[in-house]
């Protein structure tokens, strides 16, 4: 029986090794961020997609000094962070509300008639709010993103800071560019959240949003 | 036990003196330049690739045996930015340094030319432990070749110049988190002229 040489095929398959690439996931375990809206002029729906441009980056949060906010909106900013490996987003903490873009306060939302969209989450010791102030033709979002998170009177301190935890880092969703709540509920940026952290699902979903082409751009507001 | 230490004594710091004598030492200074660290696939194509980047190199070498051939150990730094480029747009991604060791093995080619084999590891740092470093830069498996051109200078001095080119395996802990599989082939080239403090 002939033999057949090994090294051509040792060599063969470390040539081959050294010529293949990285293999990128498959990303499409994601669900929909994107606000949904009746147009303004006619009944049909406006698709509303928004990401924070490079240009205004980091994105500068500002956080009510009470309830120990300003912590939770650090580990909320670090939750998000591995959704981005391309620096696509970040953002950071600021002492003025002033400068803010974001400005986050430790109270329930104001009434309705003030916020054009609202997004809830709701958990039993907390709940959380985020306004998006949104132009009639449906182009811009007038900053400071506002967010609300209101902890509740509980006995428990334990379960009420794991839930300022969790809404803030689910509100921050919404801040950066989420606008839906997931359909799962195993997911943090479903409406009624019980997980700690973003899962693969939220962190691919905000990865996603930041290479689609937005249809909202960031205008200065009222303050 | 006596005359055992005294010619250890004795032997010990002459045959370092004569290692001494032997040991070449140079340092070059030049550039670096890399193939894409990543290539990705989101909406459309994101590569990430380093910019070409100053590197200082530093190394020492031994003979072994009597015709020619040496061994020794090279060390680099290099430290440029680098960036991602996705739809013809890129982006500033920070700094990121890189430092290689590598042991070689090289041996004469004709004249001043000299052919030079190596093994070793390249580490990582990038200034910002952020996107896809951060979880930390990586230490990879480092193999390289390359051609050194020496022409002596003075009567203990050597104008060195030299070609590398190495090869390794790129990914970081980010990227398995993140899902990726496999790892990118990363090929470097680098260029650069110093001294070398010869044997003769």
């Amino acid at each position: 029986m002939t033999r057949i040489p090994r090294w051509p095929a040792v060599g063969l398959a470390l040539a081959l090794g050294a010529c293949s690439d990285i293999a990128p996931p498959v990303r499409n375990d994601l669900y929909e961020w994107r606000l949904i809206v009746p147009n303004a002029t006619s009944t049909a729906l406006d698709s509303l997609s928004f990401q924070w441009p490079h240009d205004r980056l980091p994105v500068r949060i500002w956080a009510e000094d009470a309830a120990g906010l300003p912590g939770y909106v650090a580990g909320g900013i670090a939750a998000w962070r591995p959704a981005f490996l391309y620096d696509e987003f970040d953002a950071t903490l600021v002492g003025d509300s002033a400068a803010a873009d974001v400005i986050v306060r430790a109270s329930s939302p104001p009434g309705p008639a003030l916020s054009r969209v609202r997004l809830h989450a709701v958990a039993p010791e907390c709940d959380g709010a985020t306004d998006l102030d949104i132009s009639d033709d449906h182009t811009q979002l007038r900053l400071p993103v506002r967010v609300y998170v209101n902890p509740g009177f509980t006995p428990d301190a334990a379960a009420l800071d794991r839930c300022m935890a969790l809404t803030t880092t689910h509100e921050l969703g919404h801040a950066l560019g989420i606008f839906r709540h997931s359909p799962e509920t195993t997911d943090l940026m479903y409406s009624d959240p019980t997980v700690e952290a973003p899962t693969e699902r939220d962190l691919g979903t905000a990865e996603i949003l930041y290479h689609v082409k937005p249809n909202l751009v960031p205008v200065n507001g009222e303050r | 036990m006596h005359k055992t230490a005294l010619l250890l004594a004795v032997l010990l710091p002459a045959g370092a003196s004569a290692l001494a004598a032997q040991t070449e030492y140079y340092a070059r200074l030049g550039a670096v330049g890399a193939s894409d660290l990543l290539r990705d696939f989101i909406v459309q194509e994101i590569t990430v690739r380093q910019s070409v980047a100053p590197m200082l190199a530093l190394g020492g070498s031994l003979p072994i045996g009597s015709a020619g051939y040496r061994a020794g150990l090279e060390a680099t730094l290099a430290s440029g930015g680098f960036h991602s480029k996705e739809g013809g747009a890129e982006t500033d991604l920070g700094t990121l340094r890189t430092a290689t060791a590598m042991l070689d093995v090289e041996g004469p080619i004709l004249r001043e030319f000299r052919w030079r084999l190596g093994l070793g590891g390249i580490k990582y740092w990038p200034s910002d432990d952020e996107g896809i470093f951060l979880e930390g830069g990586p230490l990879r498996f480092l193999a390289g070749a390359g051609l050194d051109y020496r022409h002596p200078v003075l009567q203990k001095w050597d104008l060195l110049a030299g070609l590398r080119y190495d090869f390794h395996r790129f990914t970081t802990d980010q990227l398995d988190r993140r899902g990726f599989g496999q790892t990118q082939g990363v090929s470097r080239v680098s260029l650069s002229v110093g001294l070398s403090r010869s044997a003769r």
